[in-house]
């Protein structure tokens, strides 16, 4: 019965894995043949390598950034549009819209959207006379990641409503009514019903997304390329340029264990922390 | 109005018979320039195109310039027709994915296609980007793409590493058909691997009519772009309407700024060999020289506004439109940019961009590329197929088909350029130029860091901070 899964779970996952794990031993183009270097590659990337720390804090900001607000809009919304009126239902349509989109073409529409000359978003600052907002969004170092947060946002907060929006549907109408007759405002209703109701749900939007932003590989490609001067390269982004630009298959193997280890700490970290929640 | 109608219409008869010049009239008969074989001529190395049949003036041992046959191909002998193919089919895989090179090569198919009924060729497109980082792996695991195109440096380099080229040297049709200057590109340890296509020109486009409004002259030196950009832009004008958000156009002007970097070709291209290596890094007396170029244009108000997140897109769209008179990237850009303005049709030249008041090495850039390569690990019904069709392509009549559609100038003998955006630029064949020099950067990473650097500094940031931040970087890389 679990032999048709252990075989597919080996093909696909171990024996890449194991695979990875032999190239990061080795210096390879795949065009000459691998060389065997050691523990070269580890030693090169954490004492010589500016690139991978800049990497892995553009990482970790990029998935704070998202998930806390993707998180929470979504939840907002969901909280908003939680009945099935018409409006409501419209609404939920045109909020998860985006999600339906390439990752691609999301990327060109706000390539546009931000372009400093032309773009939407610096005419309608200028429009209103805020010249002081129309930025230089995806070309300078001090705004592209940002400006990338706001679309990965944009782009699958519709996504996680409609998650959100299932699992509130779930909480028994019993516990509302109950908090009402004990004069529960609207704020207590949602800190004592609401969110401890929904931390299960949570947990699965704060696990999607986590995961979601790691992989956000289409979208910054599409956008900077992880430019200017690598201000929105993430892992996935850094670890594909080294393989298919740089063709240094043995590094980027090195690159993507790192890569994982980063992935199962936050991962970790998270559950740690929405389940200390859930027990209380 | 009358005045400039008449100005067009003697422009248009110019080039009229430059084009008649360089390939209709038979060599017997005078030239409408006067050009005529052993007549005497005034400036040495100039052309009369690119035919079989065109006049090149040199100095003989009397030390009279005189007009002379020119030798373009390698081989002796005219132009040949192309090969016959057998029946079957096979995989062409390419990165030109514009509209105009899809209808070219469309009809350039399906003629052969029925030329030879039973012979069928699939094209495979992906974009520049995709292709580059995806074809070569893809093509070496499919012995059907027995026909691939790649771009000149890393690319054709990693490919040609592969051993996955057929050596074309001893096909006639390399010898006979093929501008012989323009198949170095494709050569790989003394073999002929690849024939690049394409004759580009990496120079500044003018748009000309707003070049005559404003009266302008090409500026001659550094010291003319800088004062000329300042005019522009005091005028309203965004001087080069340069692509700072997209690294491979942005780096075209970079041509233009290493190629009289050094005192001569030779000296350039061990600079950027030792550059490549990590013998030297951007740090070096010469390179700060490049960055200074870059600054001194960058203070002069040469680049956009926020020029590091104007997208090539955005950058033609401020030639397009007339906001900006010079669009720095080079001749295969006038398709697009026509499609975007029909109005620009016939008004758009290259113009010289001398960034140096030292030693002028190079007036211009050429670059060959578009390398077409047969696939050494294809059945040998499939190389022949393959071949056959890299020979049909690189028949005159076949190439003109390309270059009229596509606004490209081609690598081929005995091709007739009727479009006027070509025979307004064709004129740049004689001109004193290098083949684009940034291009020997072999290594990706040094040559992605190199233009990045570049790039930091006409966003603002100073020479002394980025060269040793992007020195370290490409040390590292190089060390990985």
């Amino acid at each position: 019965m679990g032999l048709p899964a252990a075989i597919i779970f080996a093909g696909f996952y171990f024996v890449p894995f194991i695979a990875n794990l032999r190239y990061s031993l080795t210096r390879w183009d795949r065009i000459t043949e691998p060389e065997f270097v050691g523990f070269r590659n580890f030693i090169n990337l954490l004492t010589n390598d500016d690139l991978f720390y800049k990497v892995l804090g553009n990482n970790l900001r990029f998935t704070f950034l998202v998930v806390l607000f993707q998180t929470l809009f979504s939840l907002i919304f969901a909280i908003f549009l939680v009945k099935n009126s018409r409006t409501n239902i419209a609404l939920r349509t045109l909020f998860f819209f985006p999600t339906i989109l390439s990752s691609v073409s999301v990327g060109m529409i706000w390539l546009f959207m931000y372009d400093p000359n032309f773009g939407a978003i610096n005419l309608f600052f200028t429009r209103l006379g805020l010249e002081g907002f129309a930025l230089n969004w995806l070309g300078s170092e001090s705004s592209a990641l940002y400006a990338i947060t706001f679309t990965q946002v944009w782009f699958h907060t519709g996504q996680m409503m409609v998650i959100y929006i299932a699992g509130l549907q779930q909480i028994p109408q019993e516990l509302y009514e109950a908090a009402e007759m004990d004069g529960a405002s609207r704020w207590q209703q949602f800190r004592n019903v609401t969110w401890p109701m929904s931390i299960p749900t949570t947990i699965v939007v704060m696990a999607y997304t986590t995961i979601q932003s790691f992989r956000a590989f289409d979208l910054i490609f599409a956008m900077t390329q992880g430019g200017p001067n690598n201000s929105s390269n993430i892992f996935a982004v850094l670890i594909y340029q080294t393989v298919f630009s740089e063709l240094r298959i043995g590094y980027a193997a090195t690159q993507s264990i790192f890569f994982i280890i980063v992935l199962v700490f936050v991962t970790i970290l998270q559950r740690k922390f929405l389940n200390s929640r859930y027990e209380k | 109005m009358k005045q400039k109608m008449n100005a067009k219409a003697f422009k248009a008869l110019i080039a009229m018979a430059f084009a008649i010049s360089a390939s209709v009239v038979p060599l017997s008969q005078s030239f409408a320039a006067g050009e005529s074989l052993g007549k005497s001529c005034t400036t040495e190395g100039l052309m009369t195109g690119t035919k079989s049949t065109s006049l090149v003036c040199v100095k003989g041992g009397n030390g009279k310039l005189t007009w002379q046959r020119v030798k373009l191909a390698s081989g002796t002998g005219r132009p040949v027709a192309n090969l016959t193919p057998p029946k079957g089919e096979i995989e062409f895989w390419h990165y030109r994915v514009e509209l105009a090179d899809q209808r070219a090569l469309v009809k350039i198919i399906s003629d052969f296609e029925a030329k030879y009924p039973g012979t069928k060729i699939k094209q495979v497109v992906r974009d520049t980007t995709t292709y580059n980082n995806t074809a070569r792996v893809a093509i070496l695991a499919n012995p059907k793409a027995a026909l691939f195109a790649t771009s000149r440096g890393a690319i054709f380099d990693q490919f040609a590493k592969s051993d996955m080229m057929l050596d074309l040297s001893d096909q006639r049709y390399v010898k006979q058909n093929v501008v012989a200057k323009g198949l170095t590109a494709g050569q790989y340890e003394g073999k002929q691997l690849g024939i690049p296509y394409q004759y580009l020109f990496n120079n500044p486009i003018v748009n000309t009519d707003i070049w005559a409004k404003e009266k302008w002259t090409t500026p001659k030196n550094l010291t003319g772009w800088v004062n000329w950009c300042k005019d522009a832009k005091a005028k309203g004008y965004v001087p080069l309407a340069w692509p700072g958000a997209t690294r491979g156009q942005a780096a075209q002007i970079s041509n233009s700024a290493l190629m009289n970097s050094a005192g001569s070709y030779e000296e350039l291209a061990k600079n950027l060999a030792d550059l490549n290596s990590g013998k030297i890094d951007l740090t070096s007396k010469w390179f700060e020289g490049v960055a200074d170029i870059y600054v001194k244009l960058r203070n002069a108000g040469c680049f956009p506004d926020n020029a590091t997140g104007v997208t090539e897109a955005a950058a033609y769209n401020l030639f397009a439109t007339g906001k900006s008179p010079i669009l720095p990237i080079g001749t295969f850009a006038m398709g697009s940019i026509v499609g975007l303005n029909p109005n620009l049709n016939g008004k758009m030249e290259l113009l010289s961009m001398v960034l140096t008041d030292g030693k002028v090495v190079a007036e211009g850039i050429m670059n060959n590329t578009y390398t077409l390569s047969v696939n050494k690990n294809s059945a040998l019904r499939d190389q022949k197929i393959a071949n056959a069709f890299l020979s049909y392509l690189l028949t005159g009549k076949v190439a003109e088909i390309y270059a009229n559609e596509t606004l490209q100038h081609v690598n081929v003998l005995d091709v007739e350029y009727k479009n006027v955006n070509l025979l307004n630029t064709v004129s740049f064949q004689a001109k004193n130029t290098m083949l684009a020099p940034r291009f020997l950067l072999l290594t990706a990473a040094v040559s992605d860091l190199t233009q990045d650097a570049l790039i930091q500094i006409v966003g603002g940031k100073s020479p002394a901070d980025v060269l040793p931040d992007f020195s370290r970087q490409i040390k590292q890389k190089l060390a990985g």
